[in-house]
Order: structure tokens, then sequence, then C-alpha cells
């Protein structure tokens, strides 16, 4: 293991790896390194699903391929994670101890499934009448352990840990790394599973769900809101996809969680909603976020809220240390504030701008804003900035909306003050990136509202000078 | 690099650039056969827009800073660095519409036919002018 480096990149995903290209075209020569807690030589996140559904393989989840890093003279430090930052030395200490020291250090290690506290029963094992159960403590669930004559223990602080010991449970996953979409995998596999449930109706819920539908499993989505992809998605864009799941025989239980776990020789058995419903389950899928991944951060200095608060630069508050990514408080550029926006063009956006700036040049990040692209049982979703709200906007807010109902097209334009401010696509999603442009730009909308959700609406019915400057600057004349 | 310039007054909306861009992805190459036996699978890259008498055609810019080359998820899009052609790797793509959902000139597709895969101008890669450029009977596009 090398102990001093020029480049320290803390995460070899989106962010990190746009770092290191760009890095690389200015300084040919300094050294740099990055760190991954990982065993791969890289993947793409977003992607583990499809390798769960087995719609690719494992050969293709790369986005960069294998001469990457030696065409760009990157080393890569695999099974390494950064446990710890000191900023006054300018030295990160991995996992196994060793210390390597940096110029300029950029962390982009992404975020951290977040495993809820749930209250965990065991059921008595068969032979006794009924079910006794025992509230989870260290206590029983050592008692548990002697009678499966398993040396194994729960270790630690059971109860203030509950990720611990849901880790320990089997038939309970997050699904957030290539290795969990494996252990997951192999578990369906060996396991005969025919139903499975999903703690959480967001994007990484709905693409499990997606994913465990195309390999013949049903699913019960639990999501907590009153609709799924509530942060993103309207009741109307909502409805449609929940009609399409409930076709395929699975449920989704709105405005509800689990309340109880129960376990039996350490595998789940079943669990109880908020409703008092009791749910048998074998396998259980958390998905109910991700938060930044900034724990080996604490005590640095480095500036915190829920994510790392970074400036136009990148940078860090600490001299020489620069954040990007999934890990960061960026500028969201339509609630005008610093807003962690976990999305994979912003990573490569970030990382790109702080690699600059790390090495020696000048960029400036203008900011971004929310946007995602689903496609779940055949039917594409995009939406676009502040989609899902409707009652709370202030301003002058007007909605426009065309829907199909039979063909599942649904499509929503939210405008406030004459300017777009988000944007929903159901089932048509063609051209959606020209929503995004006229918000980024904060094009004045007001002469062509009437066109502005029709399935026709194209760059023909912008505004003429916004016409132009899309199309001037990279060659078109109008 | 060379570019397609587009000369919104020239367009008389024939859709001529169109049918050539068709005929150019399409298996067979030959006009008679692509649409008699591949419709509807092969898609133009190149897209006419009109309303009344205004038109224009519009195909991939090829962006400096390309926002689907940032938002591609499989590493499919990618921009040469010595030609700075963007191209969509079809084999790659695994079809998630991320570019789609940033590219403000809306000139990203969806093709269907085989494995799902972003379609999109490839500046007809091995021919010197690109065919919606040769065959522009109005000088409507041109490529310099």
């Amino acid at each position: 293991m090398i102990k001093k480096t020029d480049y320290l990149i803390i995460g070899n995903s989106a962010a990190g790896l746009s770092a290191a290209e760009s890095i690389r075209k200015i300084d040919r020569k300094r050294r740099i390194d990055i760190f991954s807690s990982e065993s791969y030589f890289n993947y793409s996140k977003p992607l583990i699903t499809y390798y769960l559904s087995g719609r690719l393989d494992i050969g293709r989840l790369y986005f960069k391929d294998k001469g990457f890093y030696s065409n760009n003279n990157i080393d890569l430090n695999l099974n390494s994670e950064v446990v710890n930052v000191d900023s006054k030395e300018k030295s990160v200490v991995t996992a196994d101890g060793t210390e390597v020291k940096f110029n300029k250090l950029l962390i982009a290690g992404g975020g951290k499934p977040i495993i809820p506290a749930i209250k965990i029963k065991i059921e008595e094992s068969a032979g006794k009448e009924g079910i006794n159960e025992e509230i989870l403590t260290e206590k029983t669930l050592k008692k548990e352990d002697k009678r499966l004559k398993n040396q194994a223990v729960f270790s630690g602080d059971l109860m203030d840990n509950p990720e611990k010991v849901l880790r320990q449970i089997c038939g309970v996953f997050s699904l957030t790394t290539l290795d969990d979409a494996a252990a997951l995998k192999r578990y369906v596999e060996n396991n005969r599973i025919d139903s499975a449930s999903i703690l959480g109706g967001g994007l990484i819920g709905l693409k499990t769900a997606e994913a465990l539908l195309e390999l013949g499993i049903k699913v019960n989505i639990i999501e907590i809101a009153d609709r799924i992809l509530s942060v993103s998605f309207d009741n109307t864009a909502s409805e449609i996809i929940t009609k399409k799941i409930e076709e395929t025989g699975s449920r989704v239980f709105t405005r509800s969680t689990i309340d109880e776990i129960y376990i039996k020789k350490r595998k789940i058995t079943s669990f109880k909603l908020r409703s008092g419903k009791k749910i048998p389950c074998s396998l259980l899928i958390i998905a109910i976020g991700v938060n930044p991944n900034t724990e080996m951060l604490k005590d640095t200095g480095i500036k915190l809220e829920n994510g790392i608060i970074v400036g136009k630069d990148l940078k860090t508050s600490e001299d020489d240390i620069y954040a990007a990514g999934d890990v960061v408080l960026s500028y969201d550029i339509l609630t005008d504030k610093l807003k962690n926006i976990a999305i994979w063009p912003l990573a490569v956006k970030q990382g790109n701008i702080a690699g600059i700036n790390m090495s020696g040049g000048k960029a400036s990040y203008s900011g971004g804003l929310f946007m995602n692209s689903i496609e779940i049982l055949n039917i594409p979703v995009i939406s676009i900035g502040l989609s899902s709200l409707e009652g709370n906007l202030s301003g002058d807010i007007k909605i426009y909306k065309d829907y199909n109902h039979d063909k599942n097209q649904y499509r929503k334009v939210i405008i406030r003050n004459d300017r777009i401010i988000g944007a929903i696509l159901t089932g048509n999603i063609e051209r959606a990136g020209i929503y995004a442009g006229l918000i980024t730009n904060r094009i004045d909308v007001s002469d062509i509202k009437e066109n502005i959700v029709k399935e026709d609406f194209g760059i023909i019915q912008l505004p003429a000078d916004y016409r132009k400057h899309l199309v001037v600057g990279d060659g078109i004349e109008v | 690099m060379k570019r397609i310039y587009i000369n919104e007054e020239y367009c008389i909306g024939c859709r001529l650039c169109e049918i050539y861009c068709q005929v150019k992805h399409s298996k067979s190459n030959k006009i008679l056969k692509a649409f008699k036996k591949e419709l509807p699978d092969i898609i133009s890259r190149v897209l006419v827009e009109e309303i009344g008498c205004n038109s224009f055609a519009i195909q991939c810019r090829h962006c400096s800073d390309a926002p689907c080359v940032e938002a591609c998820i499989s590493g499919a899009m990618t921009k040469n660095p010595n030609t700075g052609v963007v191209i969509c790797d079809e084999k790659k793509c695994v079809g998630c519409w991320s570019c789609i959902m940033v590219c403000p000139y809306g000139v990203i597709k969806r093709d269907l036919s085989a494995n799902k895969a972003a379609s999109k101008c490839d500046l007809c890669f091995g021919e010197e002018i690109p065919v919606c450029v040769k065959n522009c009977p109005n000088e409507a596009l041109k490529f310099n």
C-alpha cells in the first residue's frame, strides 16, 4: 500500500471517476489514487437491479472499461475503505490501519442505505403451542443462538444498533451495492422465493420490485407516504404505476410501515404492518432511502449538515478537500438552497468541476435540479424539478395537464411566475429534455403555455431568442 | 469539428432528410426494401418540426459539454475526444432514457425494436457528408 499520493479520491463511481478523468486532462503527471471500499473495478450502481433480474450479466455493469485506469494512469485501491480523514495533517486512514497522505482530497463516497429501527420478535420453534413472542435483546438472541447450536452470536450493542441486527437476520436485505444485489440474487435462487416484500416505494424500492417481478416474484410494496414515488410523482403518475404493479398480482400498501418483524431460527417469517395486519414473509428488502456517507468525517472540521457542504468550486470548508456526488449538499436552482440531489448526471458534472479545480484549473458549479427517469413494467416515466408538489407552492402557479387514460400517457407541466419549475411525462417521454432545458435556463414560457403539454410540443414553439441561444452556440442558424 | 448547420428559412418541410436517414440506418440500406420490409423499426435520427409554413430539421448537436454523456449510467453514450462526435453504443445502452431526460434539443429517440436502446444521430459514420445534408434539395442543412 502506498503512503503518499497527490490526488486521493474516495469513491470509485460516477463522481470519483469523472473527477479522475478531468484531473488527468489537466495534470498529466502527478499521482492519482482512488480508494474504494468495494472489490469491483467499477460498476454502475443504477444497474444493480438489472443484474438482479438477469437482464444484464456482471460483465455489462461497468461504465468505464478496464483500460480506463491504465490509460489515465490512475491507481485503483480496492477493498480499501477510508475510515478516517485528518484535514490538518492531510491524510486518511483505511480500514486496515494504513495511513495515506495527500495533497488534494476528493470525497465522493456516495450514500449509505437508511436502516430503520424496527422491533424484532423471536417466534418459538415448532413443537410448542402457539407462538411465544419475545422482544429481541442481546440475551434472547444468545439464547436463540444456543438453541441453534450456532457459534456466531450477535455482537455489539444490539438495541442501539438496529442496522447490525437486521443485517444478521436471514432474508432481510438492503440494495445499494453490487454485493447486496449478488447476495439477494443468491438468496432468491436458493430459497425458491415466490413473493417478497419491499419497505419503501421510492426509486430503489420500485426498481427492485421491477427486477423481482421479472423473476416471477410477486411483491408487497410498503410505503409510508400516501402514494409510491411521492418525492417525484404526483397522484396521477403514481396511480398509473400502482395500477400496473397491482395487475401483476402484487400489492401496494400506502400510508403504512412495518412495526414488527418476526424471526425464527434467525430467519424472517413475517412482519406486522402499522394497521396490525400480519404478512408472511421470507424475503424483505429495505429501501427507505439513502443518506450521504459522512461517518468518517466526524471531528474533521469539514462542515457537515445532512451531507457535506460545498461551494461553487465544490471545495468543502477545509482547504484542499473537495467533495462531489451523492455525498454533498449542493446548490439547487429551483429552491435556491443547498440540497442533497443524489442523481447520476449531477455526480458526473460535480466530479468533473471538482477535478478541474483540484488540478489548478478553474470551473464553477452553477447548480442543478432533481430529475429522474425510470421505467416500470414497460411504462417509462420522467420527472423533472418540483414535479410532485401541487398544493404547497407559493407564487403564481399554473398547472397544465394532458392525460390519455387508455394509453397510460400523461404529461404535466408546472409553471411558476411564467417559468417552468416541474414536469412529469409518463408513457410518451420523448423530448422530455426540452422541459429540463427550459427550467435550467429559466425561460419565460408565457407565450407558449397553451401548447406546452401537447404531444407535438417541440423546439419550434420555443421563444425565438431562446431557440437561437440554444442552437447558435452549438451550430444552428435560425 | 465539422457540424451540421440548420437554415430554417430554406427548409420546405419535404422530410427527405428523414427518409434518407431511415434508409442509411436500415439493415438493407436500400430505400424500397427498407420501407417495404423494415418499417416501423427504422427510426429517423433527424426530426423535422413544422408549424404552418415554418419548418426546420434538427438532429443531435454533438454538444461540447454533452449532457447526454454526463447522464448516461451505462457508459454507452460517449464523446469521441478526437472527432467530437457523440455516439450511443446501442449494444451497451440499457434503455434507461436518462439521455432523453437531459437533451435540451429533444433529439434522442427510443428504439424499441430489438433491445431497447437510445437512437440518435451518428453523423453518418463512414460517410463524407451526412445523408440528411447530402439529400436536402434546398440546402437547408449544411455540413462544414
